[in-house]
C-alpha cells in the first residue's frame, strides 16, 4: 500500500532536469537579471530565476540561449512577451492601461497633500461661546426659581 | 451647491469611476490565464525526433494539411484523461489532419510506457529541454495547438480537451482564417 501511494505521488512530478551550462560570469549575471524580470507560468508570482519548476527551467534555458546568441535585453523581453503577452513581465511597462497603476498612487498622494495643506492654512475661527450668542428673548416666567436661574446666567 | 462642493463631488466621481474601471478590468479576467499571443501568426518551425523510430520531423515539411500538436507528459494526471480523446480523434480524422504528440519534460522511458511503443494512433515527438514548447508559449500540460494547412497557428486549448471542443476546433481549422477560428471553448 505504502509503495503504491509513494509511486502515485512520485509519478505526479516532472522528472527534474539540470539547467543548461552556465555562461561566463558577466553574461550569466545578465541571464539571472533577466530571469528575475520574467514570470514563471506555473507558479504564483515567482520569477523564472526563483522557481524550481520544469517550465521555468526551460525558460531560463531559452534566456541563456538568447543571451549567448547576442540578443539585447529588450529583444529577449520581446521574445517572451510575443509568446506570453505582458503577463510574462513581473513589472509591466508604464504605458497604456498600466500607466494608471503607476500614476494613480502619485495623483492620490499629491491630491491628499494639497487637501492637507489647504486645511492647515485655513485660519481657525474661534468657536462661538454660549455667552457670545445673542440673548434669546424669553417670555417672563412665573416660576421664581426659573427666573433666578436666568438672572444668574445673565451675569 | 457651492462651487467648492461641486469640485469635490466631481473629483470623487472621477476617482470612483477610475477605480471601478480598473477593478472591473481586473476582476473580469482570470489572473492565471496566459494570453495566446501567437494566434494568427506563423507557427514557429521545429525539428523534433519521433519517440518510436527516432526519425526527425520538421514542421516546414508538413504544410498542406492542418496539424494538431498535443503537449503532454506521463506525470500529468489530466493528460491521462485527455489522451483517449486525442487518440480517438487521430484515428477518426487522421486522413484529413496530422496529429502529433509532443512529450513535455519527461523521460523517454516514461513516455513510451504512457503512449505505447509504437503508439498506433499518432506519432509522439521528443522535445529536448522543452525548447520548442517555450517557442510555442506552452505554460504547462496538457495543451493542444491547432495549425492550419498554411502553417498559421489558429488556436490553442490550455485544458484537457473534450471530444466536442476537439471537433469544433478541427472544423474551424478548415474554415478561412478570421472570426471562425475563434470557436468558443
Amino acid at each position: 500500500m505504502t509503495a503504491w501511494v509513494l509511486g502515485l505521488v512520485l509519478a505526479s512530478y516532472a522528472p527534474q532536469q539540470a539547467g543548461s551550462a552556465l555562461l561566463d560570469p558577466p553574461r550569466e549575471a545578465r541571464v539571472q537579471a533577466l530571469g528575475k524580470q520574467l514570470r514563471c507560468p506555473m507558479c504564483q508570482g515567482l520569477s523564472i530565476a526563483d522557481s524550481g519548476s520544469s517550465a521555468a527551467r526551460a525558460q531560463m534555458d531559452k534566456v541563456r540561449e538568447l543571451v549567448a546568441a547576442g540578443k539585447s535585453d529588450q529583444e529577449i523581453r520581446d521574445y517572451f512577451t510575443s509568446r506570453y503577452g505582458e503577463w510574462a513581465l513581473l513589472e509591466p511597462p508604464a504605458a497604456g492601461m498600466n500607466l494608471l497603476v503607476w500614476l494613480l498612487p502619485v495623483l492620490l498622494l499629491v491630491g491628499g497633500g494639497v487637501a492637507i495643506a489647504r486645511t492647515m492654512r485655513r485660519p481657525v475661527s474661534a468657536a462661538p461661546s454660549p455667552a457670545a450668542e445673542p440673548e434669546e428673548k424669553l417670555p417672563p416666567s412665573d416660576d421664581p426659581y426659573l427666573e433666578a436661574v436666568r438672572a444668574e446666567l445673565r451675569q | 451647491m457651492s462651487r467648492r462642493g461641486l469640485w469635490i463631488g466631481l473629483s470623487l466621481a472621477v476617482v470612483t469611476a477610475v477605480l471601478l474601471f480598473v477593478l472591473a478590468k481586473g476582476f473580469g479576467r482570470d489572473p492565471h490565464a496566459v494570453p495566446f499571443q501567437l494566434r494568427g501568426k506563423p507557427a514557429p518551425d521545429f525539428t523534433l525526433r519521433r519517440l518510436d523510430t527516432g526519425a526527425p520531423v520538421r514542421l516546414s515539411d508538413l504544410k498542406g494539411k492542418p496539424i494538431v500538436l498535443n503537449f503532454w507528459a506521463s506525470w500529468c494526471a489530466p493528460c491521462k484523461m485527455e489522451h483517449p480523446v486525442v487518440t480517438m480523434a487521430a484515428r477518426r480524422y487522421g486522413q484529413e489532419y496530422q496529429f502529433f504528440g509532443v512529450v513535455f519534460e519527461d523521460t523517454e522511458e516514461n513516455a513510451r510506457a504512457f503512449a505505447g511503443n509504437p503508439d498506433p494512433s499518432f506519432p509522439q515527438l521528443i522535445d529536448e529541454r522543452s525548447r520548442m514548447a517555450v517557442d510555442y508559449g506552452v505554460t504547462g500540460v496538457p495543451e493542444t495547438y491547432f495549425i492550419d494547412a498554411q502553417g498559421i497557428l489558429r488556436d490553442k486549448v490550455a485544458f484537457p480537451i473534450d471530444p466536442r471542443t476537439m471537433m469544433d476546433k478541427l472544423a474551424a481549422l478548415k474554415q478561412p482564417a478570421g472570426p471562425l477560428s475563434e470557436v468558443v471553448r
